[in-house]
């Protein structure tokens, strides 16, 4: 296989940030499952019928919750995705500028004959 | 009194909406973009790029670049078309969106054919009386055309900027007498 | 030690292991799926069953490769139960997440870099995790071999073929960006 292939393939295929809080959100996942594991369950013994009442509020409240916490999460997305298309297009702007501004200075070099291509 | 301001004040913001929006000079970027085997086409307006901004790290040096670049700009506009073979776009097709970019408001002040890297790149600057108000690039190879629109104040020291960041290193070309030529890294 | 030591030394550890292995193991799903959301559920999903078969592992070692094994199965199993919804996606629209590895040079042609892993992403499963195992991870052929649980031998006619796909289509591209 060419060298240049294989190092072609290293660069597009370097490692990439995952998004802002993975690790938090990770982490926060683990807390909660620890926590899950080690809860007692005695407290079934009182959850009568108003238990209910109150299980459903909590639902109610945690969906609520849950939304806010998806349009946050979407909101983050689309601000990431937003973030990377603008880095993209600056790179992309910036290697044509860099192309355009290599070829402008090896054409003005004082040492360098004046001509209107590259050799 | 107020029906009428209110239909000028429309009207004045369909127009800045029209200079700012995304540009296709001539329909030929649609034309391009059925040929193309693969495109990249971002489409930020000033709204989009705002949001955008709030999401670039300050503390990061490209982002912080960037950040500054756009918090300037109306729109940033990138089509970029890659082919399968040459000969799948054509000298007519450049010169189409050329002609867009011979008006007395746009100044070429870069256009460079680089046989190394094998592309031909042109720059543009729009100007409105002694104010910059945009800036265009095309660049071909045979096998990719690239069209690049930024609109808004964007002025030479900002190109100078964009020239060496964002991942791309800064190459420093320096004339050799021996007539052998700097390397790109 | 007491129970509750033990467990806060285990999360201490734990905690440094996401920190040191995010970008491996969501970089991992990342190419295989091409989709940041997808990618964050299964590397999210890989440090979860990491927390919970920790006093298994044996050494730091133990964990790279461990995590890397998880990846790639965990990707796979992602992949095909989400088969449609994959499909439906398009790579023109997906941006790139940023990357500043400082150790790590940019393609001077952001096209080609695209283009590749346009290429890649279109391989069968196992060809594209073979391909990411070796030029994103730096992997070995026998370690990729331990980490898919697939012959050496296969590894090497996969790797061969990959080759031989990838020259097909990029061959052109790279030939001519003169890169």
């Amino acid at each position: 296989m060419s060298d240049r292939l294989e190092r072609e393939l290293k660069k597009a295929l370097q490692r990439v940030e995952p998004p802002a809080g993975f690790a938090e959100r990770v982490l926060a996942r683990a807390a909660r499952e620890e926590a899950k594991s080690a809860q007692p369950r005695a407290w079934f013994r009182w959850f009568g019928m108003s238990g209910l009442r109150w299980a459903v509020a909590c639902a109610l409240c945690l969906a609520l919750a849950g939304s806010a916490v998806l349009y946050r999460h979407q909101r983050q997305e689309k601000g990431e995705q937003a973030k990377e298309q603008v880095m993209l297009a600056l790179q992309i702007t910036s290697s044509k500028l860099r192309i355009a501004s290599e070829s402008v200075q090896q054409i003005s070099g004082p040492e360098q004959p004046v001509r209107s291509e590259e050799p | 009194m107020k029906r009428i301001g209110a239909i000028v004040a429309l009207v004045l913001a369909v127009q800045l909406a029209a200079f700012a929006q995304d540009w296709d000079p001539g329909g030929t970027l649609k034309k391009l973009s059925a040929r193309a085997s693969n495109t990249v086409d971002v489409t930020l307006d000033q709204s989009m790029l705002q949001f955008a901004g709030g999401f670039l790290n300050s503390k990061d040096p490209d982002e912080a670049q960037a950040k500054n670049i756009i918090s300037k700009l109306k729109g940033l506009y990138v089509h970029s078309f890659q082919f399968d073979k040459p000969g799948q776009y054509t000298e007519q097709d450049v010169a189409a969106i050329q002609n867009y970019l011979k008006g007395p408001d746009w100044i070429r002040i870069v256009d460079v054919r680089s046989k190394s890297e094998g592309q031909n790149v042109q720059v543009y600057f729009k100007k409105e009386g002694q104010q910059f108000k945009g800036l265009v690039v095309l660049a071909t190879q045979p096998t990719q055309l690239t069209f690049v629109d930024l609109v808004g104040p964007i002025t030479p020291e900002d190109l100078r900027a964009l020239g060496g960041q964002f991942g791309i290193p800064k190459v420093e070309v320096h004339p050799n007498p021996a007539g052998k030529k700097g390397e790109s890294k | 030690m007491t129970s509750a030591a033990a467990v806060a030394a285990s999360e201490l550890r734990f905690e440094d292991l996401v920190r040191e292995h995010e970008r491996m193991v969501f970089s991992i799903a990342y190419r295989f799926l091409q989709n940041p959301a997808s990618a964050e559920e299964v590397a999210q999903d890989v440090f979860l069953e990491l927390f919970r078969a920790l006093s298994k592992l044996e050494s730091r070692a133990h964990v790279v490769f461990w995590l890397r094994r998880v990846a790639c199965h965990r990707s796979i199993d992602y992949a095909r139960r989400h088969k449609n919804a994959a499909a439906e996606v398009s790579w023109d629209e997906m941006p790139e997440p940023s990357h500043r590895d400082p150790h790590a040079h940019s393609a001077s042609d952001p096209m080609l870099a695209k283009r590749l892993r346009q290429v890649i992403a279109a391989l069968p499963e196992k060809m594209r995790l073979v391909v990411i195992l070796r030029y994103q991870e730096d992997a070995g052929l026998e370690e990729i071999a331990q980490t898919m649980r697939i012959p050496l031998n296969t590894v090497k006619s996969t790797l061969h073929r990959a080759h031989a796909i990838l020259r097909e289509k990029i061959g052109a591209a790279i030939g001519e960006a003169n890169v």
